[in-house]
C-alpha cells in the first residue's frame, strides 16, 4: 500500500513539475473563425515552451531564409519584446474601417493581434518571452559566415 | 518508536518530501509570465511620455487609425533599426533629398533666429508660415482649392468662353508645433545627418501635453500629440 502511495506521489509530482516546466512561459493561442458556410474554425492552444523546442526539428533548408536575415531583425525583435513587457494591457495600434477591426495590444505578458472581419475573425496571442526563445533558436541556427 | 509517533512522522515525511520537490516550482513561479498584471488602461506613470497618432478618414468607410507609442520604448527600439538611411537612430540626408531644399540649413536658420514670424510664403496654391514662438517652431501650411461659383457654373453652361472667377477655399490645413529643444537635438548629429534618437529624448524630456501635428483636409484628419496617457482619447 505504501509503495503504491509513494509511486502515486512520485508520478503526480513528476507530472506537476513537467506541467509547470512546459507551461512556465504561458500558452500560445490561435483562434480562426471563418464566417462563411462550412468555414474553418481553428482553436489552437499550445504551451509556448514547445515552440522553440519544435524549431529544433525544422530542417535547415526551411529556415534558411529566416536565419539568413536574422541579424537584421533579431536585435529589433529582441528589444521590442523586452520593452513591450513593460506595458501590459496596452493598445499600441488600432485600425477600424466600419467592417474591419485590427488591434495590436499587450494583454498581460502576451502580445495579442485581433482581426475582426466580415469574412473571418483571427485572434493570436503569443507570450513575449517566447519571442526571445524563438530568436535565440533562430540565431543558433544561423549559418557561419 | 510508538504507533502514535509512527503515524504522525509518516505524513510529515511525505509532506516534507512533497514540499522539497515543489520548492523549485516556487522559484520558477516569479519568472512565469502567466501571471497577469492589471493596470488601469487610462493612466500611466506621470513620468512616462506617450506619442499618439490618430488618423480619421471622413469617407464612407470612416477609417480610423490609432497608434500609441511610449517614447521610452521608441528610444530603446530606434537604435536597433539599421535599414536604408536610418542607422543608430540617425537619418542620413542629402541636400538634394527634399527638392533642393537644405533641410538642415533651414532648421539651423530657425534655431538661430529670434522669436517672431520670419517666413511667410503666399501663393495661389499654398500659404506657408514658419515662426518661432515661445520656444516652439511653428509651421502652418494651408493648401488652397478652387471651386467655381454658382454664377460661373450657369455661365459655363451657356458660354464656355466666358471669364470665370474661381472662389478659393481652404482645402487642407497643416499645423506643426515642435519644441525648439527637439529641433536642436535633431540637428545635433554630424553633417548631413539628423539625430532622430536625440530628438526623441528631447521630446521625452519635454513636459506637458503637446499638440505636435494637426492636419485637417476634406477627407481626413490627422493628429499627432504627446501626453502622459497610454490611450488616445
Amino acid at each position: 500500500m505504501m509503495i503504491l502511495a509513494k509511486l502515486a506521489l512520485g508520478t503526480a509530482t513528476t507530472l506537476m513539475v513537467a506541467g509547470v516546466y512546459v507551461f512556465r512561459e504561458g500558452t500560445v493561442r490561435v483562434d480562426v473563425d471563418e464566417h462563411r458556410e462550412g468555414g474553418a474554425h481553428v482553436h489552437l492552444w499550445a504551451p509556448a515552451a514547445v515552440v522553440p523546442m519544435a524549431l529544433h526539428f525544422v530542417p535547415d533548408d526551411k529556415l534558411r531564409d529566416v536565419t539568413a536575415h536574422s541579424s537584421e531583425w533579431a536585435p529589433l525583435a529582441r528589444i521590442a519584446a523586452k520593452e513591450l513587457r513593460k506595458y501590459p494591457n496596452t493598445t499600441f495600434v488600432e485600425v477600424e474601417d466600419g467592417e474591419q477591426h485590427v488591434k495590436v495590444s499587450t494583454v498581460g505578458t502576451k502580445i495579442q493581434v485581433d482581426v475582426t472581419d466580415p469574412e473571418e475573425d483571427v485572434h493570436v496571442a503569443v507570450p513575449l518571452t517566447m519571442i526571445n526563445d524563438v530568436i535565440a533558436q533562430i540565431a543558433a541556427r544561423q549559418p557561419a559566415s | 518508536m510508538s504507533t502514535l509517533t509512527h503515524r504522525t512522522t509518516r505524513p510529515a515525511s511525505i509532506a516534507l518530501a512533497a514540499t522539497l520537490l515543489l520548492a523549485p516550482l516556487a522559484a520558477l513561479a516569479p519568472a512565469s509570465p502567466a501571471q497577469e498584471v492589471t493596470i488601469n488602461p487610462s493612466s500611466s506613470s506621470t513620468s512616462e511620455r506617450w506619442l499618439h497618432v490618430r488618423v480619421v478618414e471622413t469617407n464612407h468607410k470612416g477609417e480610423t487609425v490609432r497608434v500609441n507609442v511610449p517614447l521610452e520604448m521608441a528610444e530603446k527600439v530606434l537604435p536597433a533599426i539599421n535599414k536604408d538611411r536610418l542607422h543608430n537612430g540617425k537619418v542620413q540626408i542629402n541636400h538634394s533629398d527634399i527638392e533642393g531644399v537644405d533641410l538642415k540649413a533651414l532648421l539651423e536658420a530657425v534655431r538661430s533666429s529670434k522669436d517672431g514670424e520670419y517666413v511667410t510664403v503666399q501663393s495661389n496654391e499654398n500659404d506657408v508660415r514658419v515662426a518661432k514662438q515661445a520656444g516652439y517652431m511653428v509651421i502652418h501650411v494651408t493648401e488652397k482649392g478652387f471651386k467655381p461659383s454658382k454664377l460661373d457654373q450657369e455661365k459655363d453652361k451657356s458660354d464656355k468662353s466666358a471669364d470665370k472667377s474661381e472662389k478659393s477655399y481652404e482645402r487642407s490645413r497643416v499645423d506643426v508645433k515642435v519644441p525648439m529643444k527637439v529641433v536642436e537635438a535633431l540637428l545635433s548629429a554630424g553633417k548631413d545627418e539628423l539625430d532622430v534618437l536625440a530628438a526623441l529624448r528631447a521630446l521625452s524630456a519635454h513636459g506637458g501635453d503637446t499638440e505636435l501635428v494637426t492636419v485637417k483636409s476634406d477627407d481626413s484628419t490627422v493628429r499627432v500629440w504627446l501626453d502622459s496617457k497610454n490611450v488616445s482619447d
